[in-house]
């Protein structure tokens, strides 16, 4: 659990970050998004204390960070950035085995901790281990760097931007395995983004930062419903703001059961997102839709009305 | 990219234009009494043309000591120095390290040479010095340059895995910025090599004294025999420099 | 991002500040010779003023230090005219010392300049580096700040005239006139010929991959040799030319004088600005000579307005590079009869003369520090893309 209670930065006469407090639950995935230059990555930065905060206190499970050294504070937090910062002079597996090796693992033990993350993040060892950074395509380097920052199995993970220099498909791929990686790990992580369909896609909690405060904090939902101000709507997309959250609300959450009704021929999954059902309903016509599972069995039936929330007595 | 250790003859063979111009150098130093005929061909009128103030091979072991000491501790002074303004501690001083040793640059060796002489005295530490001070100041520049060019996610990368700064230091920084400090010793020995000659007119006893000599007394053959001599030794060293270079890209 | 407090205490100013009061207290400021021949007798402040007064005279530099521990621009700003108040003084304090310790009735006696005038004015000027730095002042300062202390210099010449290096001069002031041109016109031909010479060789090098390769093989070749080894090298051939073909030694080429030296200088300078013109005609961004030819304009409206102008910089950086070297080069060729200012520096050397050796080394020093900063300012002029990438050795 990490804990951020009226945290302050100042560079020189400018105040970077003022008192702003947080707390991330264990294995909870929190984002900060916001305009570049508000802050974010400055709080990131003062978790793992490569910035010392200069006011307030932050706890990592209840301990004030400044008890720890610095340096091996960093090396039980995974730390993963948007220009990977793999070491151009070393193979992969180096550049995965860091940590572990500042850890003084013995050798075996790093080599398989390496040959198991590579695994894990879709690296055939064979193929890669040998390889150097400047031979890896951006999504490949960005997986090595995932993998680096997993090296020494931390609890907490700090993520800058990590998916920030990639084209939209391989981000979305690595998004997608990120959250299958944390559905698996349950890593306590802080996600920093200016991308607010990967903040709403990724995190369990959102925290909107705006010159060096946290505007408000929330789940995605309850910031989409009801954003704190004209800044938070439109950060969040202004009158898309229902497409977004259509598109973080499964269809499954919001059909009705199987009713007596011939059921439409347009289907849709039951785990795809309303935004996705309203996308099949336009491009159908129908403004009725057949829900089914994994084996294409029909599990229920979604209307329009119901899909926008209106009709919750039809 | 085959990562096959190379066998000790292949690795030989990358080693072959620094090991000719080694051998030629050797075998003309020790061999130029056998040459006298065709240097006598050259310049008829004289006696003497073969160099015999001193042999050529202790003059070439003069050069090399010369040159030698000074660039190691050039090399150490100066990567030192540009490490030291590069850390926390020093960095108050790296802007002005920094300007000066651009700036330095333009001073001409010769001048250096010559104002240390005043300041230092004749012999072969003041030339030791001299040469010292004139070298530093590549290597100062390049060590700069090579430690600042790294790529700022990677530094930051360092640090955020919790590497300490002595670890940054050997394990990322000097690794990486090698290839700008190389070519900045290779300068430096260079000029040095270069410079050291000059020596021979404040009366350094080194592969410069057959040509000062020669220019003196109107002797070309010894002219010759220095002018060749020296310019092997350059391009031995600088050969062997240019194999020690990764050629990157 | 920095992480600065918003006033970090500058260790430079006071280092250096300290470092000159200690050459100011230990280190001889001048010394008192009675003629050419004899060694000079070495006065530190302390003896010509008494320690008192000596110490006294450390106030101003232990002023600097003070100013620069809890620097603002105010503060610094103060220190810079302190210490350019400082480098003004020396000349005074040169003369004061020489009416001290020099006896009237002695006209042959000479004033040499000691390690502490020296390191003094080292140190000072690295100060004014360092607080220029600070101030982050505007580029033409670097031209003004010098103003005053040559006029300074200037201004004490009356009182300095027993000083080595003036008497040096005044002995030989016509052959100092004949040595500098000589030096400015062996410089200047050399540079001038290698333009030209260098930027035909590149346009034949950018169509010809096999003779890019050739050019710059054999120029880096000819870098590596040293200037000594190639002013010998080259003596042995002309020789032989000139005693071969009368039209040659007609025209003042033989082995030793300005031939030889011109030859070497100008293989030198080829590589610099042959690599320099090539990189800039084969740098320019595809995209913008893309767009030029997109809207219409021909091959010689493409070369003389977009082209030319973006390589220029490049081009002049090379001219910059050569200019240098040439100087320090001509030096050397002072040896092997080519005339310039070298000569003084080796008749120095072999008179053990410092003074002389000084009148030869200084003018050098100077000259090349204006050369690169006028080209440098010119290059800068010229680019306005980006501030001068800074030319590290490749």
């Amino acid at each position: 659990m990490i804990e951020l209670l009226g945290v302050t930065k100042r560079f020189g006469e400018e105040t970077a970050v003022d008192a702003i407090s947080l707390t991330v639950e264990k294995g909870e995935l929190c984002a900060l998004v916001g305009t570049s230059g508000c802050g974010k990555s400055t709080t990131l930065r003062m978790i793992n204390r490569l910035i010392e905060h200069d006011g307030g206190e932050i706890h990592i499970d209840g301990q004030p960070i400044r008890e720890f050294d610095g340096r091996l504070l960093r090396r039980r937090i995974g730390y993963a950035i948007q220009s990977t910062g793999l070491f151009p002079h070393w193979t992969v597996a180096r550049n995965i085995g860091l940590v572990p090796r500042l850890l003084k693992w013995p050798k075996a033990r790093v080599r398989a901790r390496v040959e198991e993350l590579m695994a894990l993040l879709g690296l055939p060892v064979e193929q890669f281990a040998d390889k150097y950074p400047e031979q890896l395509s951006g999504g490949q380097a960005q997986r090595v760097g995932v993998a680096r920052a997993l090296a020494a199995d931390p609890d907490i993970l700090l993520m800058d931007e990590p998916f920030g220099a990639l084209d939209p498909i391989t981000r979305e791929t690595l998004q997608v395995e990120l959250r299958e990686l944390q559905a698996r790990l349950h890593k306590t992580i802080v996600f920093v983004t200016h991308d607010m369909d990967e903040a709403l896609a990724l995190a369990d909690r959102l925290a909107v930062m705006r010159a060096g405060r946290i505007v408000q904090q929330g789940t995605p939902l309850a910031l989409l419903r009801e954003p704190a101000d004209d800044f938070v709507a439109s950060l969040l997309g202004g009158d898309e703001r229902g497409l977004k959250e259509a598109a973080i609300t499964r269809v499954g959450e919001r059909m009705l059961p199987l009713s007596p009704r011939l059921l439409p021929q347009a289907r849709v999954h039951r785990d795809a997102t309303l935004r996705q059902a309203l996308s099949v309903m336009f491009r159908e016509h129908a403004d009725r839709l057949a829900v089914v599972d994994d084996e294409a069995m029909a599990v229920g039936e979604l209307s329009l009305r119901r899909l926008v929330g209106a009709g919750r007595d039809e | 990219m085959s990562d096959r250790a190379p066998t000790a003859a292949v690795r030989l063979a990358a080693w072959r234009g620094p090991l000719v111009w080694l051998a030629l150098l050797l075998a003309l130093a020790f061999g130029m009494p056998t040459l006298e005929p065709v240097l006598r061909g050259i310049e008829s009128d004289t006696r003497q043309v073969v160099y015999a103030q001193a042999g050529l091979p202790s003059l070439l072991a003069n050069h090399l000591l010369v040159v030698g000491v000074a660039s190691l501790l050039a090399v150490a002074l100066g990567v030192g120095a540009a490490v030291l303004v590069t850390r926390p501690a020093g960095r108050d001083f790296l802007p002005l390290v920094a300007q000066f040793a651009s700036m330095g640059q333009t001073f001409p060796p010769v001048a250096v040479l010559a104002l240390a002489v005043p300041v230092l005295g004749f012999g072969t530490w003041p030339i030791i010095v001299a040469l010292l001070l004139y070298g530093l100041l590549p290597i100062v520049r390049n060590t700069l340059a090579g430690l600042e060019g790294i790529d700022p996610g990677v530094q930051e990368a360092a640090r955020g895995m919790g590497m300490g700064g002595a670890q940054r230091l050997w394990q990322v920084e000097l690794p990486l910025a090698a290839p700008v400090i190389l070519a900045g010793i290779r300068t430096s020995v260079t000029v040095n090599i270069a410079t050291a000659a000059l020596g021979a007119t404040v009366g350094a006893s080194n592969l410069g004294a057959p040509i000062i000599s020669g220019i003196v007394n109107g002797n070309t053959a010894y002219v010759l025999q220095g002018a060749v001599l020296i310019g092997l030794l350059a391009l031995t060293v600088d050969s062997a420099f240019a194999r020690l270079t990764p050629a990157r890209g | 991002m920095t992480r600065r407090d918003a006033l970090p205490v500058n260790r430079v100013v006071p280092a250096l500040s300290l470092a000159a009061a200690a050459a100011w207290l230990a280190l001889a400021s001048v010394s008192v010779a009675p003629n050419r021949i004899v060694p000079g007798t070495a006065y530190a402040a302390s003896e010509l003023l008494g320690w008192p007064l000596a110490g006294v005279a450390c106030l101003p530099l232990l002023g600097l230090a003070a100013l620069a521990w809890r620097p603002h621009r105010g503060r610094l700003r103060l220190a810079l005219a302190l210490n350019l108040l400082l480098l003004m003084a020396l000349p005074a304090w040169v003369a004061l010392a020489g009416a001290l310790r020099l006896d009237p009735d002695q006209p042959q006696a000479r004033l040499g300049l000691g390690p502490a005038v020296w390191l003094l004015l080292f140190c000072l000027v690295l100060l004014t580096i360092e607080l220029r730095t600070r101030l982050a002042l505007p580029a033409w300062s670097g031209w003004l700040l010098p103003v005053p202390i040559l006029g300074a210099w200037v201004l004490a010449a009356p009182w300095l005239g027993s000083l080595a290096l003036w008497q040096e001069y005044r002995g030989r002031s016509g052959q100092f006139a004949e040595a500098l041109l000589d030096h400015l016109l062996l410089v200047g031909s050399a540079v001038g010929a290698s333009l030209v010479l260098g930027a035909a060789i590149a346009l034949a090098m950018r169509r010809d991959a096999r003779l890019e390769r050739l050019g710059f093989t054999l120029l880096n070749f000819l870098q590596t040799i040293p200037s000594l080894a190639l002013f010998g090298l080259l003596l042995a051939p002309l020789a032989w030319l000139s005693a071969r073909l009368d039209w040659l030694a007609a025209l003042g080429v033989s082995g030793i004088g300005w031939a030889p030296a011109f030859l070497a200088l100008l293989g030198y300078s080829l590589l610099p600005m042959v690599r320099n013109t090539f990189v800039a005609l084969a740098e320019v961004d595809p995209g913008v000579l893309e767009s030029a030819r997109g809207m219409g304009m021909g091959p010689g409206q493409v070369f003389w307005q977009v082209r030319l102008p973006l390589a220029l910089p490049v081009v002049l950086e090379g001219v910059r590079i050569t200019t240098v070297q040439a100087i320090g080069l001509t030096a050397v060729a002072a040896l092997i009869g080519a005339g310039g200012l070298g000569t003084f520096i080796f008749q120095g050397l072999g008179q053990a003369a410092m003074d002389l050796v000084l009148l030869g080394a200084l003018p050098i020093l100077a000259m090349a520090l204006v050369a690169d900063a006028l080209l440098g300012a010119l290059t800068r002029r010229l680019d306005h893309r980006t501030a001068l990438r800074q030319g590290v050795t490749p």
